[in-house]
Protein backbone atom coordinates (compact mmCIF):
# COMPACT_ATOMS: atom_id res chain seq x y z
CA UNK A 1 0.00 0.00 0.00
CA UNK A 2 1.23 3.37 -0.64
CA UNK A 3 2.17 5.73 1.74
CA UNK A 4 0.81 8.78 2.29
CA UNK A 5 2.65 12.29 3.89
CA UNK A 6 0.19 13.31 5.97
CA UNK A 7 0.30 9.89 7.93
CA UNK A 8 4.00 10.12 8.63
CA UNK A 9 5.74 12.27 10.80
CA UNK A 10 9.47 11.43 10.40
CA UNK A 11 11.84 11.46 13.21
CA UNK A 12 13.30 14.83 14.29
CA UNK A 13 10.69 16.98 12.23
CA UNK A 14 7.79 18.93 13.34
CA UNK A 15 4.49 18.79 12.23
CA UNK A 16 1.34 21.86 12.52
CA UNK A 17 -1.54 20.21 14.42
CA UNK A 18 -4.60 21.35 16.13
CA UNK A 19 -5.37 20.25 19.89
CA UNK A 20 -9.04 20.49 20.77
CA UNK A 21 -8.28 20.80 24.91
CA UNK A 22 -10.80 22.42 26.86
CA UNK A 23 -13.10 23.37 24.17
CA UNK A 24 -10.56 25.84 22.79
CA UNK A 25 -8.47 24.94 19.09
CA UNK A 26 -4.48 25.01 20.04
CA UNK A 27 -2.19 25.14 17.00
CA UNK A 28 0.37 24.00 17.72
CA UNK A 29 3.97 22.67 16.47
CA UNK A 30 5.10 19.06 17.68
CA UNK A 31 7.52 16.12 17.36
CA UNK A 32 6.20 12.30 16.93
CA UNK A 33 7.77 11.78 20.61
CA UNK A 34 6.35 14.01 22.53
CA UNK A 35 3.98 13.20 25.22
CA UNK A 36 0.55 14.75 25.91
CA UNK A 37 1.69 15.87 29.33
CA UNK A 38 4.97 17.49 27.67
CA UNK A 39 2.75 19.19 25.14
CA UNK A 40 -0.12 20.08 27.26
CA UNK A 41 2.78 21.86 29.82
CA UNK A 42 5.30 23.19 27.66
CA UNK A 43 3.37 24.36 24.09
CA UNK A 44 0.10 25.11 25.95
CA UNK A 45 1.08 26.33 29.39
CA UNK A 46 -1.52 24.12 30.82
CA UNK A 47 0.85 23.52 34.15
CA UNK A 48 -2.35 21.98 35.85
CA UNK A 49 -1.30 18.36 34.43
CA UNK A 50 1.30 17.08 36.59
CA UNK A 51 4.49 15.02 35.62
CA UNK A 52 5.77 12.41 38.26
CA UNK A 53 6.54 9.15 37.79
CA UNK A 54 6.10 9.28 33.36
CA UNK A 55 5.24 5.74 33.69
CA UNK A 56 1.22 5.81 33.61
CA UNK A 57 1.92 4.20 37.70
CA UNK A 58 0.77 7.33 39.40
CA UNK A 59 -2.03 9.47 37.58
CA UNK A 60 -1.03 13.18 38.53
CA UNK A 61 -1.20 13.48 34.99
CA UNK A 62 -4.67 12.44 34.32
CA UNK A 63 -6.60 14.01 31.47
CA UNK A 64 -9.77 13.24 29.79
CA UNK A 65 -9.64 12.49 26.34
CA UNK A 66 -13.34 12.17 24.91
CA UNK A 67 -14.61 11.70 28.67
CA UNK A 68 -12.22 8.76 29.27
CA UNK A 69 -9.57 9.34 32.07
CA UNK A 70 -5.86 8.47 30.53
CA UNK A 71 -2.40 9.00 32.35
CA UNK A 72 -1.24 11.89 29.51
CA UNK A 73 2.58 10.59 30.10
CA UNK A 74 1.64 7.74 28.33
CA UNK A 75 0.06 9.43 25.46
CA UNK A 76 1.55 10.65 22.19
CA UNK A 77 0.69 14.09 21.68
CA UNK A 78 0.38 13.43 17.67
CA UNK A 79 -1.91 10.42 18.29
CA UNK A 80 -4.70 13.39 20.39
CA UNK A 81 -5.40 15.04 17.35
CA UNK A 82 -9.29 15.48 16.79
CA UNK A 83 -9.89 14.10 20.05
CA UNK A 84 -11.68 15.95 23.20
CA UNK A 85 -9.21 16.74 25.61
CA UNK A 86 -10.31 18.09 29.21
CA UNK A 87 -7.55 19.26 31.75
CA UNK A 88 -8.02 20.91 35.19
CA UNK A 89 -7.89 24.36 33.93
CA UNK A 90 -11.04 23.71 32.07
CA UNK A 91 -13.21 22.78 34.86
CA UNK A 92 -13.68 26.34 36.05
CA UNK A 93 -16.39 28.60 34.02
CA UNK A 94 -16.50 32.20 34.50
CA UNK A 95 -14.58 32.36 37.89
CA UNK A 96 -16.78 29.43 39.37
CA UNK A 97 -15.13 26.39 40.66
CA UNK A 98 -16.32 23.06 39.48
CA UNK A 99 -18.61 21.19 42.06
CA UNK A 100 -15.66 18.67 42.39
CA UNK A 101 -13.31 21.15 43.19
CA UNK A 102 -15.17 22.93 45.75
CA UNK A 103 -16.31 19.77 47.73
CA UNK A 104 -12.19 18.90 47.54
CA UNK A 105 -11.61 22.60 49.08
CA UNK A 106 -14.30 22.43 51.96
CA UNK A 107 -13.59 18.61 52.57
CA UNK A 108 -9.54 19.44 52.38
CA UNK A 109 -9.01 16.71 49.45
CA UNK A 110 -5.64 18.40 48.71
CA UNK A 111 -2.72 18.17 51.25
CA UNK A 112 0.23 19.58 49.29
CA UNK A 113 -2.16 19.20 46.30
CA UNK A 114 0.38 17.64 43.80
CA UNK A 115 -1.99 15.04 43.09
CA UNK A 116 -5.35 16.53 43.08
CA UNK A 117 -5.56 17.53 39.46
CA UNK A 118 -5.16 14.12 38.28
CA UNK A 119 -7.31 12.70 41.12
CA UNK A 120 -10.35 15.77 40.15
CA UNK A 121 -9.90 14.19 36.37
CA UNK A 122 -10.59 11.27 37.20
CA UNK A 123 -13.20 11.52 39.80
CA UNK A 124 -15.06 13.49 36.82
CA UNK A 125 -14.72 10.61 34.97
CA UNK A 126 -16.46 8.24 37.55
CA UNK A 127 -18.92 10.29 38.53
CA UNK A 128 -20.26 11.11 34.55
CA UNK A 129 -20.26 7.09 34.65
CA UNK A 130 -21.38 6.54 37.73
CA UNK A 131 -23.49 9.58 39.72
CA UNK A 132 -23.95 7.83 43.11
CA UNK A 133 -20.84 5.37 43.45
CA UNK A 134 -20.26 3.82 47.23
CA UNK A 135 -16.84 3.61 48.63
CA UNK A 136 -15.90 0.58 46.63
CA UNK A 137 -16.54 2.10 44.01
CA UNK A 138 -14.84 4.91 44.58
CA UNK A 139 -11.65 2.86 45.79
CA UNK A 140 -11.60 1.05 42.47
CA UNK A 141 -12.17 3.99 40.32
CA UNK A 142 -9.56 6.11 41.95
CA UNK A 143 -6.91 2.92 42.39
CA UNK A 144 -4.81 4.36 39.42
CA UNK A 145 -4.23 7.76 41.19
CA UNK A 146 -1.74 8.20 43.96
CA UNK A 147 -1.98 10.75 47.28
CA UNK A 148 1.90 10.66 48.75
CA UNK A 149 0.19 12.47 51.89
CA UNK A 150 -1.67 9.56 52.09
CA UNK A 151 -5.09 11.65 52.03
CA UNK A 152 -7.48 9.09 51.07
CA UNK A 153 -9.90 9.30 53.29
CA UNK A 154 -10.21 12.76 52.80
CA UNK A 155 -10.16 12.40 48.92
CA UNK A 156 -12.92 9.23 49.16
CA UNK A 157 -15.29 12.10 51.50
CA UNK A 158 -14.35 15.08 48.49
CA UNK A 159 -15.91 12.67 46.10
CA UNK A 160 -19.00 11.56 47.94
CA UNK A 161 -20.06 15.73 48.51
CA UNK A 162 -19.40 16.09 44.67
CA UNK A 163 -21.06 13.68 43.70
CA UNK A 164 -24.39 14.96 46.31
CA UNK A 165 -23.39 18.65 44.91
CA UNK A 166 -23.83 17.89 41.16
CA UNK A 167 -26.71 15.36 42.11
CA UNK A 168 -28.17 18.96 43.33
CA UNK A 169 -28.01 20.78 40.04
CA UNK A 170 -24.21 21.87 40.23
CA UNK A 171 -22.41 20.97 37.04
CA UNK B 1 12.44 9.52 25.07
CA UNK B 2 14.50 9.40 21.56
CA UNK B 3 13.31 10.53 18.42
CA UNK B 4 11.39 8.24 15.95
CA UNK B 5 9.29 8.25 12.62
CA UNK B 6 5.34 8.23 14.04
CA UNK B 7 3.18 6.44 11.33
CA UNK B 8 -0.62 6.54 11.40
CA UNK B 9 -1.63 3.11 9.65
CA UNK B 10 -4.72 3.55 7.84
CA UNK B 11 -5.01 -0.54 7.29
CA UNK B 12 -3.51 -3.66 8.72
CA UNK B 13 -1.77 -3.84 5.48
CA UNK B 14 -0.40 -0.74 5.88
CA UNK B 15 1.35 -1.01 9.06
CA UNK B 16 2.44 -4.35 7.55
CA UNK B 17 3.86 -2.86 5.05
CA UNK B 18 5.31 -0.26 7.32
CA UNK B 19 7.00 -3.18 9.81
CA UNK B 20 8.34 -4.69 6.77
CA UNK B 21 10.10 -1.45 5.28
CA UNK B 22 11.77 -1.04 8.73
CA UNK B 23 12.56 -4.55 9.21
CA UNK B 24 13.76 -5.04 13.44
CA UNK B 25 13.75 -0.92 13.68
CA UNK B 26 10.28 -0.62 14.01
CA UNK B 27 7.30 -1.60 16.73
CA UNK B 28 3.44 -0.78 16.44
CA UNK B 29 1.87 0.97 19.24
CA UNK B 30 -2.10 0.39 20.16
CA UNK B 31 -2.34 1.38 24.00
CA UNK B 32 1.02 2.42 24.21
CA UNK B 33 1.17 2.12 28.05
CA UNK B 34 3.68 -0.98 27.64
CA UNK B 35 5.66 0.97 24.52
CA UNK B 36 6.18 4.17 25.73
CA UNK B 37 7.49 2.55 29.16
CA UNK B 38 9.93 0.10 27.07
CA UNK B 39 11.34 3.65 25.32
CA UNK B 40 11.05 6.10 28.28
CA UNK B 41 13.83 3.31 29.87
CA UNK B 42 15.45 2.60 26.33
CA UNK B 43 15.12 -0.82 26.32
CA UNK B 44 16.19 -2.18 23.62
CA UNK B 45 19.94 -2.35 21.80
CA UNK B 46 18.90 -0.54 19.04
CA UNK B 47 16.56 2.33 19.42
CA UNK B 48 13.40 1.52 17.30
CA UNK B 49 13.40 3.93 14.10
CA UNK B 50 9.47 4.08 13.44
CA UNK B 51 6.47 3.44 15.62
CA UNK B 52 3.30 2.57 13.49
CA UNK B 53 -0.19 3.91 15.44
CA UNK B 54 -2.54 0.72 15.33
CA UNK B 55 -5.36 2.82 16.64
CA UNK B 56 -5.84 4.93 13.04
CA UNK B 57 -7.42 1.61 11.57
CA UNK B 58 -10.90 1.17 11.59
CA UNK B 59 -12.60 -1.46 12.83
CA UNK B 60 -10.30 -3.55 15.19
CA UNK B 61 -12.48 -2.50 18.27
CA UNK B 62 -15.61 -4.60 19.01
CA UNK B 63 -16.69 -7.25 20.91
CA UNK B 64 -19.41 -9.66 19.64
CA UNK B 65 -20.76 -12.87 19.66
CA UNK B 66 -21.33 -15.06 16.40
CA UNK B 67 -22.31 -18.31 16.56
CA UNK B 68 -20.52 -20.26 18.98
CA UNK B 69 -17.40 -17.81 19.21
CA UNK B 70 -16.83 -14.80 21.00
CA UNK B 71 -14.89 -12.03 18.66
CA UNK B 72 -12.88 -9.63 20.81
CA UNK B 73 -10.45 -7.17 18.30
CA UNK B 74 -7.46 -6.23 19.42
CA UNK B 75 -7.74 -2.79 20.27
CA UNK B 76 -10.60 -3.21 22.84
CA UNK B 77 -9.54 -1.98 25.62
CA UNK B 78 -9.38 -3.55 29.31
CA UNK B 79 -11.99 -1.56 30.42
CA UNK B 80 -14.22 -2.18 27.35
CA UNK B 81 -13.46 -5.97 28.10
CA UNK B 82 -14.06 -5.73 31.48
CA UNK B 83 -17.28 -4.06 31.67
CA UNK B 84 -18.97 -5.96 28.60
CA UNK B 85 -21.94 -8.07 29.65
CA UNK B 86 -21.29 -10.04 26.49
CA UNK B 87 -17.98 -10.90 28.10
CA UNK B 88 -18.80 -11.50 31.73
CA UNK B 89 -21.84 -13.64 31.02
CA UNK B 90 -19.75 -16.00 28.46
CA UNK B 91 -15.92 -15.67 29.46
CA UNK B 92 -15.85 -14.31 33.20
CA UNK B 93 -12.44 -15.36 33.55
CA UNK B 94 -11.34 -12.73 30.90
CA UNK B 95 -13.64 -10.45 32.18
CA UNK B 96 -12.18 -10.82 35.78
CA UNK B 97 -8.41 -10.64 34.73
CA UNK B 98 -9.36 -7.22 32.72
CA UNK B 99 -10.33 -5.94 35.88
CA UNK B 100 -7.54 -6.66 37.47
CA UNK B 101 -5.13 -5.91 35.20
CA UNK B 102 -2.89 -2.96 36.16
CA UNK B 103 -5.23 0.42 37.23
CA UNK B 104 -8.59 1.78 35.85
CA UNK B 105 -6.90 4.73 34.10
CA UNK B 106 -4.24 1.88 32.26
CA UNK B 107 -6.74 -0.23 31.58
CA UNK B 108 -8.29 2.86 29.30
CA UNK B 109 -5.94 2.74 27.35
CA UNK B 110 -4.38 -0.84 26.86
CA UNK B 111 -5.79 -3.15 24.75
CA UNK B 112 -6.09 -7.01 24.98
CA UNK B 113 -3.77 -7.58 22.40
CA UNK B 114 -1.46 -5.37 23.71
CA UNK B 115 -1.52 -7.40 26.85
CA UNK B 116 -0.76 -10.60 25.57
CA UNK B 117 1.74 -9.66 23.44
CA UNK B 118 3.56 -7.00 26.27
CA UNK B 119 7.17 -7.21 27.45
CA UNK B 120 8.11 -8.85 30.58
CA UNK B 121 9.15 -6.84 33.44
CA UNK B 122 12.19 -8.19 34.94
CA UNK B 123 13.52 -5.66 36.90
CA UNK B 124 16.75 -6.20 35.78
CA UNK B 125 15.71 -6.69 31.55
CA UNK B 126 13.47 -3.47 32.46
CA UNK B 127 16.19 -1.18 34.23
CA UNK B 128 16.37 2.17 33.37
CA UNK B 129 19.61 3.12 31.27
CA UNK B 130 19.08 6.76 33.09
CA UNK B 131 20.56 5.51 36.17
CA UNK B 132 23.73 4.18 35.45
CA UNK B 133 23.21 2.50 32.48
CA UNK B 134 21.32 -0.15 31.36
CA UNK B 135 21.80 -4.06 32.54
CA UNK B 136 22.63 -6.51 29.40
CA UNK B 137 21.37 -9.35 30.63
CA UNK B 138 20.73 -12.82 28.73
CA UNK B 139 17.26 -11.39 27.28
CA UNK B 140 19.25 -8.25 25.99
CA UNK B 141 21.39 -10.50 24.58
CA UNK B 142 24.40 -10.54 27.32
CA UNK B 143 25.67 -13.62 28.86
CA UNK B 144 23.86 -14.08 32.32
CA UNK B 145 20.92 -13.92 34.05
CA UNK B 146 21.40 -11.22 37.21
CA UNK B 147 18.14 -12.08 38.53
CA UNK B 148 19.52 -15.86 39.14
CA UNK B 149 22.48 -14.71 41.71
CA UNK B 150 20.59 -11.47 42.32
CA UNK B 151 16.78 -10.08 43.37
CA UNK B 152 14.54 -13.04 42.41
CA UNK B 153 10.97 -12.81 44.79
CA UNK B 154 8.96 -12.38 41.68
CA UNK B 155 10.40 -14.55 39.28
CA UNK B 156 10.31 -18.09 37.75
CA UNK B 157 9.69 -21.43 40.09
CA UNK B 158 9.94 -23.51 37.01
CA UNK B 159 13.14 -23.15 35.96
CA UNK B 160 14.98 -21.00 33.26
CA UNK B 161 14.02 -20.80 29.22
CA UNK B 162 17.21 -20.18 27.56
CA UNK B 163 19.32 -19.20 30.95
CA UNK B 164 16.15 -16.31 31.49
CA UNK B 165 14.12 -16.85 34.54
CA UNK B 166 11.68 -13.65 34.02
CA UNK B 167 7.80 -14.51 34.52
CA UNK B 168 5.12 -13.37 31.54
CA UNK B 169 3.08 -10.40 33.01
CA UNK B 170 -0.13 -10.85 31.46
CA UNK B 171 -3.44 -11.18 33.61
CA UNK B 172 -5.45 -11.94 30.32
CA UNK B 173 -3.19 -14.33 28.83
CA UNK B 174 -3.99 -17.32 31.53
CA UNK B 175 -7.41 -16.47 31.40
CA UNK B 176 -7.81 -16.60 27.75
CA UNK B 177 -5.75 -20.41 27.77
CA UNK B 178 -8.50 -21.16 30.60
CA UNK B 179 -10.93 -20.42 27.79
CA UNK B 180 -8.79 -22.04 24.98
CA UNK B 181 -8.72 -18.76 23.02
CA UNK B 182 -7.47 -18.82 19.41
CA UNK B 183 -5.44 -15.76 18.11
CA UNK B 184 -5.93 -14.26 14.65
CA UNK B 185 -3.11 -12.54 13.08
CA UNK B 186 -2.60 -10.72 10.28
CA UNK B 187 -0.93 -13.75 8.84
CA UNK B 188 -2.51 -16.96 10.53
CA UNK B 189 -4.29 -18.42 13.38
CA UNK B 190 -3.08 -19.74 16.37
CA UNK B 191 -3.99 -21.90 18.75
CA UNK B 192 -3.68 -19.99 22.32
CA UNK B 193 -1.61 -22.64 23.66
CA UNK B 194 0.82 -22.15 20.84
CA UNK B 195 1.02 -18.41 21.30
CA UNK B 196 3.27 -17.41 23.87
CA UNK B 197 7.20 -18.76 23.67
CA UNK B 198 9.83 -16.94 25.83
CA UNK B 199 11.92 -18.62 23.91
CA UNK B 200 11.43 -16.65 20.28
CA UNK B 201 12.65 -13.22 22.23
CA UNK B 202 10.45 -9.61 22.35
CA UNK B 203 6.88 -9.77 23.35
CA UNK B 204 7.49 -13.68 24.95
CA UNK B 205 5.07 -14.88 21.65
CA UNK B 206 5.63 -16.91 18.47
CA UNK B 207 4.85 -13.65 16.74
CA UNK B 208 7.05 -12.67 13.60
CA UNK B 209 8.32 -8.72 13.60
CA UNK B 210 5.96 -8.17 10.50
CA UNK B 211 2.62 -9.83 11.99
CA UNK B 212 -0.67 -8.22 14.28
CA UNK B 213 -2.82 -9.11 15.96
CA UNK B 214 -6.13 -8.96 14.54
CA UNK B 215 -8.36 -10.49 17.21
CA UNK B 216 -8.89 -12.85 19.91
CA UNK B 217 -11.47 -15.28 19.62
CA UNK B 218 -12.95 -16.96 22.35
CA UNK B 219 -14.96 -20.22 22.17
CA UNK B 220 -18.51 -19.91 23.34
CA UNK B 221 -18.59 -22.91 25.81
CA UNK B 222 -21.40 -25.32 26.91
CA UNK B 223 -24.31 -23.80 28.94
CA UNK B 224 -22.80 -25.85 32.19
CA UNK B 225 -19.35 -24.43 31.69
CA UNK B 226 -17.80 -21.84 33.92
CA UNK B 227 -14.81 -20.42 34.14
CA UNK B 228 -13.13 -18.01 36.87
CA UNK B 229 -9.72 -16.10 37.39
CA UNK B 230 -8.02 -14.92 40.82
CA UNK B 231 -4.69 -13.05 40.90
CA UNK B 232 -2.55 -12.29 43.77
CA UNK B 233 -0.43 -9.38 44.03
CA UNK B 234 0.53 -6.66 46.68
CA UNK B 235 -1.68 -4.03 45.80
CA UNK B 236 -5.25 -4.75 44.74
CA UNK B 237 -4.33 -2.12 41.24
CA UNK B 238 -1.24 -1.21 39.79
CA UNK B 239 1.18 -4.07 40.56
CA UNK B 240 1.70 -7.01 38.44
CA UNK B 241 0.70 -10.43 39.73
CA UNK B 242 2.74 -12.45 41.85
CA UNK B 243 0.86 -15.54 41.04
CA UNK B 244 -3.12 -15.83 38.65
CA UNK B 245 -5.05 -18.45 38.11
CA UNK B 246 -7.54 -19.30 35.61
CA UNK B 247 -9.53 -22.06 35.43
CA UNK B 248 -12.35 -22.85 33.16
CA UNK B 249 -14.59 -26.43 34.03
CA UNK B 250 -17.47 -28.33 32.41
CA UNK B 251 -19.15 -30.35 35.07
CA UNK B 252 -22.02 -33.13 34.09
CA UNK B 253 -23.83 -34.26 37.65
CA UNK B 254 -20.83 -33.03 40.01
CA UNK B 255 -18.49 -35.06 37.69
CA UNK B 256 -15.84 -32.87 35.93
CA UNK B 257 -15.88 -33.65 32.63
CA UNK B 258 -13.24 -31.38 31.15
CA UNK B 259 -10.83 -28.96 32.66
CA UNK B 260 -8.21 -26.34 32.00
CA UNK B 261 -5.97 -24.98 34.45
CA UNK B 262 -3.50 -22.12 33.41
CA UNK B 263 -1.07 -20.24 36.54
CA UNK B 264 0.87 -17.46 35.30
CA UNK B 265 3.56 -15.19 37.01
CA UNK B 266 5.39 -18.41 37.91
CA UNK B 267 7.27 -19.17 34.58
CA UNK B 268 8.60 -17.58 31.40
CA UNK B 269 5.00 -18.14 29.99
CA UNK B 270 1.69 -19.10 31.29
CA UNK B 271 1.67 -22.27 32.45
CA UNK B 272 -0.93 -25.03 31.95
CA UNK B 273 -1.52 -27.61 34.47
CA UNK B 274 -2.00 -30.86 32.47
CA UNK B 275 -1.52 -33.00 35.22
CA UNK B 276 -3.49 -31.53 37.70
CA UNK B 277 -6.44 -31.38 34.88
CA UNK B 278 -6.13 -35.03 34.30
CA UNK B 279 -6.36 -35.39 38.10
CA UNK B 280 -9.70 -33.85 38.34
CA UNK B 281 -11.44 -35.41 35.25
CA UNK B 282 -14.35 -37.55 36.74
CA UNK B 283 -13.71 -36.43 40.04
CA UNK B 284 -16.62 -34.45 42.36
CA UNK B 285 -14.94 -31.21 43.62
CA UNK B 286 -14.42 -31.16 47.13
CA UNK B 287 -12.23 -28.98 49.62
CA UNK B 288 -9.48 -32.24 49.53
CA UNK B 289 -9.87 -32.80 45.67
CA UNK B 290 -9.23 -28.85 44.89
CA UNK B 291 -6.02 -29.04 47.43
CA UNK B 292 -4.39 -31.96 46.18
CA UNK B 293 -4.87 -30.54 42.37
CA UNK B 294 -2.90 -27.77 43.61
CA UNK B 295 -0.05 -30.02 45.00
CA UNK B 296 -0.32 -31.67 41.65
CA UNK B 297 0.07 -28.55 39.67
CA UNK B 298 2.78 -27.36 41.88
CA UNK B 299 4.49 -30.81 42.21
CA UNK B 300 7.46 -30.20 39.82
CA UNK B 301 8.19 -26.22 40.80
CA UNK B 302 11.87 -25.71 41.26
CA UNK B 303 11.80 -22.21 43.63
CA UNK B 304 14.75 -20.26 43.85
CA UNK B 305 15.48 -19.49 47.75
CA UNK B 306 13.45 -15.97 47.35
CA UNK B 307 10.91 -16.97 45.82
CA UNK B 308 9.80 -20.67 47.16
CA UNK B 309 6.63 -18.29 48.85
CA UNK B 310 5.09 -18.68 45.35
CA UNK B 311 4.76 -22.33 45.61
CA UNK B 312 2.70 -22.01 48.27
CA UNK B 313 0.28 -19.04 47.08
CA UNK B 314 0.21 -21.04 43.89
CA UNK B 315 -0.93 -24.15 45.37
CA UNK B 316 -3.99 -22.25 47.27
CA UNK B 317 -4.68 -20.05 44.52
CA UNK B 318 -5.37 -22.83 42.36
CA UNK B 319 -7.42 -24.81 44.90
CA UNK B 320 -8.88 -21.33 45.79
CA UNK B 321 -10.26 -20.39 42.55
CA UNK B 322 -11.49 -24.34 42.04
CA UNK B 323 -13.20 -23.88 44.71
CA UNK B 324 -15.19 -20.20 43.72
CA UNK B 325 -16.43 -22.46 40.75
Amino acid sequence: MAKTTENILPSGEKEHVTLHVNGEDISLLIEAHWTLSKVLRNGCSLTGTKEACDAGACGACTVLIDGIARPACMLLAREQVGKKIETIEGLEKNGQLHPIQEAWLEEYGAQCGFCSPGFIMTTKALLAKNPNPNDDEIKEALGGNLCLCDNYEHIILAVKSAAKKIAKGGK
Amino acid sequence: MKRFTHINATSAEHAVSCLQEYKDSSYVIAGGSDLLGCLKDNLWMQTPEAIVNLKTIEGLSYIKEEGSTLHIGALTTLTEVAESSIVKKLAPALAEAARRTASPLLRNMGTLGGNICQENRCWYYRYPSKLGGRIDCVRKGGTKCFAVIGEHRYHSIFGAVNKCIAVNPSDTAPALIALNATIKTTKRTIAIDEFFSAAHGAGSTILDRDEIVLEILVPVAAKSAVSAFKKIAFRKSIDFALVTCAIALEKDADKITAVRICLNGVYNNPMRSQEAEEFLLGKVLTEDIAKEAGEIALQNAKSLFQNIYKVQLAKTLVADTLLSL
